[in-house]
């Protein structure tokens, strides 16, 4: 019995694995030395304190790009201080104690002051004490125009910019808060120096004047944009406790009541060392990017690592569904329940979503945009709004003058039957395969967008080479692989609706 | 199945080799083991910009065409440049120009029908796009290096036996239907559309928008007819750029442009419209729901060939940018926009626009809008600072490099030169501009140019949360309400 399970177990080991059993497509023969080739071409070095640098060198052009992706975005936020992790990325080009500052002896004590009376003016409000509100926004007022004096305004970009900079900017997402610019390659110190500078000693001036920035910004994004609301109360309904229903953006009553120690707590907490992955690519030495980096980043004291979030969201056990009526032409939502990715089936549904929304021969395209003509278009969001945790699988449609959300819902609920039913073709998973190697080789000239990718994929899945194993992962997906996820994805009780449809004529705004 | 080709060797050296060039051609200055302040740093020279070589010739059938290796990665592309544009439609048949331009990709060929023309190219990665703007065409494809010969026989298909297959049109006016319903939806659309209406008029072929009676007036007789006049060689520049051999492209370009020939008259193109200012004053466009105006305000413009245009762009650093006056002032200091600008913007054969504005919140649209007019009006009334005219000169100097990252985008500002009958190096003049500008040159280009008098002021937004309203920013005009309705 034992020498007959040994046997099977050997004969199991030398097997032919589905990696030589099935023929490579040509394509991504012809790709792989490239993609070869760029592996070379990455260095990568962690310093003491534990941030992790990845170098690219290109040199097609005298040009470096370069990126911190901090490992902290709205996840991260508690209940109540919705909005830091972005409040803090817009405070975060604010300068230092020495860039932005004409007297920073003195400002820090009006910061002070300022902090105080803000604390106060809070409890004056919660008291319903309107007079003492008054009295001490006044105060307010007269220190945030001293403190005003102290501030040589938005010096930071001014110096990338007089640099020679292009492209400065940030992103907060759910997941992660992003810095990048590029610069010209005899530059790389004065990244360095900024870059270093910025993290270790930041300095959160002109907070009030950013918060009106920020709510500005929310409106714009949000109470003025139709389908910025649909996108809020679809997380706020699909998802019952998970951090990740809780807008980017933040909710006004907590942007409102936010103060410099919520950003400098969360800052504390989150922007230690360990937690930073810096991307540089282009037109660089490694040797000399290790040694400025150990140089300048090197001053950065480590910090413990960070708590991750409590994501403890109940499985869904029924349909959910909602309906908006704003003042535009109808969408359709509809999204599902999926794993993060570091889930093993991650690329699968990278695989579905290609099938189902990617180009002129998808599914949904096909089926709703070309034959029936109920969509003007469609379109999909794998992994809303992120997706390092469990998360959601969105597809949306624009309906067609005459049609309306409800159809959209129709065709799409037989298209994802096909796809729980049916396997997909052969060819249209060549396809599939074919576009995500041929779209990676594409990235490979844009010194920006490596450094983008490079540092995702560092920070989220603990090895940026996982860029190229997703690669060999997808081309042994097979047609039952896409069939099984597509069952366990596309569950009705797990689903959630959101239509957005027009006020009737006539009738007034809500 | 393809050995490595051999040439991939020689790449590898030739990119260590350039790297050790650089390596040693900048001599990082005594290399840093304290850490400096930025202010404190020195930084070597760049290398000298150098234009990738490229090859520039003419088929007897007039087509125009560049060709630049780019052998770093195994991939081609190129685009054809169209001498047409929506400009040149009839005023009847707005949108004719737009749609005979999808149309062509969209409607398959004489011997592809459009699934099949799809799958050919998705299959492969490679893909083929056209359109028509106001004042060109194009057409582009995209493909992997083996694929080379199949898709760009495929984009010769398509570019001269479109098939304008009669169910396609009909699902792209469907689309073009379904875009005039949605075109109110997003404030910022409504503010620009409605603003260069305003500008250049309604009726201007810069100005005029595509309605439905428009729409209906197009069918695929006359967008065939637009095709015909617009597409053609003597009228196309096409230009390559990947990792393909100079001859050998060329083979396959004879091989498949070189019987192309046009049929019929070819469209008029000149002379240009003529153009000038429709109106000035302030606007509103009525929007209840919501709690934000969003806000467009300026006049007429001019062209990148105006003398003053390095002055200009000295100018626009000054007020937009990280440090410029608006984000100081606007953004920073009052806390009243997330975003704000007001910018030169120049077009190449026409006149283009001034254009500031941004979103704020309704009860502080008149604030705002004060805001900017008054960093215009000091432009117009002193000198910037020396400190300014540098920091400005550096921005726009210092990043000059960024105009030359890929053979792609080099090869795309030659064929834009040649198109609009610009000179080769007119970047270079550019960059000499800017470089030898002065404070008094930016403030009388600002004298001549910016003009308080000559502006439309756009609101979007909710008139009834406006306090001040509008009508204190013009008390001799009435505030004009424009409708929307479609």
């Amino acid at each position: 019995m034992l020498a007959l399970l040994v046997m099977i177990c050997l004969l199991v080991s030398l097997a032919p694995r589905p990696a030589w059993a099935r023929q490579a497509p040509l394509v991504a023969q012809t790709i792989q030395p490239y993609l070869d080739r760029l592996t070379e071409a990455v260095t990568e070095f962690t310093l003491d304190n534990g941030m992790k640098f990845i170098v690219l060198e290109r040199h097609q052009a005298p040009v470096v790009s370069f990126m911190i992706h901090a490992n902290v975005g709205a996840v991260n936020e508690a209940e109540g201080k919705t909005g830091v992790a972005h409040y803090l990325e817009h405070l975060a080009f604010k300068g230092t104690s020495r860039i932005g500052t004409t007297n920073y002896r003195a400002e820090q004590q009006t910061l002070k002051a300022m902090d105080q009376l803000f604390d106060r003016i809070l409890a004056a409000e919660a008291a319903g004490d309107q007079a003492t509100k008054v009295k001490l926004q006044a105060e307010f007022d007269q220190l945030a125009a001293q403190a005003a004096t102290y501030v040589d305004q938005n010096k930071y970009g001014q110096i990338i910019e007089q640099a020679g900079g292009v492209g400065l900017n940030a992103t907060t997402g759910a997941d992660e808060t992003r810095y990048f610019y590029s610069l010209p390659a005899n530059k790389l110190e004065l990244w360095m120096s900024l870059e270093s500078e910025r993290f270790i000693d930041p300095v959160f001036r002109e907070f009030f004047e950013e918060k009106n920035v920020i709510l500005e910004e929310r409106r714009m994004r949000v109470d003025n944009s139709p389908i910025g609301q649909m996108v809020e109360t679809f997380l706020e309904t699909a998802l019952e406790r998970h951090p990740y229903r809780r807008p980017v953006i933040g909710y006004q009553a907590d942007l409102y009541a936010a103060t410099r120690q919520d950003v400098q707590d969360f800052y504390d907490t989150y922007y230690g060392p360990g937690n930073l992955t810096a991307v540089v690519v282009g037109d660089v030495d490694p040797e000399v990017v290790r040694s400025l980096a150990n140089t300048y980043f090197g001053r950065y004291r480590s910090r413990p690592t960070p708590p991750p979030p409590v994501i403890d969201e109940p499985v869904q056990t029924e349909p959910r569904q909602f309906t908006l009526t704003l003042p535009s032409q109808p969408w359709y939502l509809e999204g599902y329940h999926r794993p993060g990715l570091s889930h093993p089936d991650h690329v699968i549904y990278g695989i579905i979503d290609s099938l189902l929304v990617d180009g002129r021969t998808s599914r949904l395209y096909k089926a709703l945009v070309e034959k029936t003509q109920v969509a003007l278009d469609i379109g999909s969001v794998n992994g809303l709004p992120g997706d390092k945790y469990d998360t959601i699988f969105l597809l949306y449609g624009l309906t067609a003058p005459g049609h309306s959300p409800g159809e959209i819902g129709t065709l799409l609920g037989e298209e994802l039957k096909r796809l729980r039913e049916q396997p997909v073709s052969a060819t249209e998973l060549d396809r599939v395969k074919t576009q995500a190697r041929a779209s990676l080789l594409r990235r490979l000239n844009s010194n920006s967008g490596m450094a983008s990718l490079l540092a995702e994929y560092q920070a989220k899945t603990g090895d940026w080479r996982n860029l190229f194993r997703d690669l060999d992962t997808i081309d042994q997906v097979t047609a039952a692989d896409v069939q099984r996820v597509a069952q366990s994805l596309f569950q009705p009780n797990q689903r959630t609706v959101g239509q957005l449809i027009s006020p009737l004529p006539g009738s007034t705004q809500p | 199945m393809k050995r490595l080709p051999a040439r991939f060797e020689l790449l590898t050296l030739a990119l260590l080799g350039l790297a050790m060039a650089l390596w040693l051609g900048w001599q990082a200055p005594a290399r840093a083991l304290t850490p400096r302040s930025y202010d404190q740093l020195e930084f070597g020279p760049l290398p000298e910009i150098r234009i990738p070589d490229f090859e520039r010739y003419q088929l007897a059938n007039g087509l125009v065409v560049y060709l630049m290796e780019d052998h770093e990665l195994p991939l081609v592309s190129g685009t054809a440049t169209f001498r047409t544009g929506s400009r040149f439609e009839p005023a009847e048949q707005v949108g004719l120009a737009s749609l005979t331009g999808e149309a062509m990709r969209l409607g398959g060929t004489t011997t592809l029908k459009p699934e099949a023309l799809n799958e050919a190219l998705e299959q492969r990665a490679a893909s083929i796009e056209t359109r028509i703007d106001t004042t060109a065409g194009s057409a582009s494809f995209e493909a992997l290096v083996d694929d080379t010969e199949v898709v760009f026989s495929l984009f010769a298909d398509v570019i001269q036996r479109p098939g304008f297959a009669p169910d396609q049109i009909d699902l792209l006016k469907r689309q073009y239907r379904g875009s005039i319903a949605r075109r109110n939806d997003n404030p910022d659309e409504i503010a620009s559309r409605e603003f260069e209406k305003l500008v250049y008029g309604a009726d201007s072929p810069y100005g005029r928008t595509m309605e439905y009676a428009t729409l209906e007036a197009i069918d695929r007789q006359a967008i065939q007819a637009f095709y015909q006049a617009s597409i053609r060689p003597e009228q196309t520049i096409l230009g390559l750029v990947g990792d393909f051999q100079t001859d050998q492209m060329k083979a396959l370009i004879d091989q498949y442009f070189g019987a192309w020939r046009g049929h019929g008259n070819p469209l008029a193109v000149s002379p240009l419209p003529t153009v000038q200012q429709a109106k000035t004053g302030v606007f509103a466009i009525e929007q209840p729901q919501l709690t934000q105006s969003y806000v467009q305000m300026g006049h007429l413009g001019g062209q990148l060939n105006d003398p003053a245009y390095g002055a200009l762009s000295v100018l626009n650093e000054v007020l937009n940018g990280f440090s410029g006056r608006l984000f100081n002032q606007v953004r920073s200091r009052q806390g009243l926009a997330y975003s704000v600008y007001a910018v030169w913007s120049p077009r190449h054969d026409y006149p283009g626009l001034f254009v500031g504005g941004g979103e704020t919140r309704s009860a502080t649209t008149v604030a705002f809008i004060r805001a900017v007019e008054s960093e215009i009006d000091q432009l117009r009334h002193a000198q910037i600072s020396a400190a300014e005219l540098a920091r400005a000169k550096d921005a726009v100097l210092n990043s000059f490099v960024f105009n030359f990252q890929s053979p792609n985008q080099t090869l795309a500002r030659l064929i834009r030169n040649e198109y609009y009958g610009y000179p080769a190096d007119f970047i270079f003049q550019f960059q000499e501009q800017v470089r030898t500008a002065t404070t008094a040159e930016v403030l009388a280009a600002a004298q001549s140019h910016l003009k308080p008098d000559q502006m439309v002021i756009l609101v979007v937004g909710n008139p009834a949360d406006i306090e001040p309203n509008l009508a204190t920013l013009a008390p001799d005009q009435p505030v004009i309400t424009l409708d929307l309705s479609t």
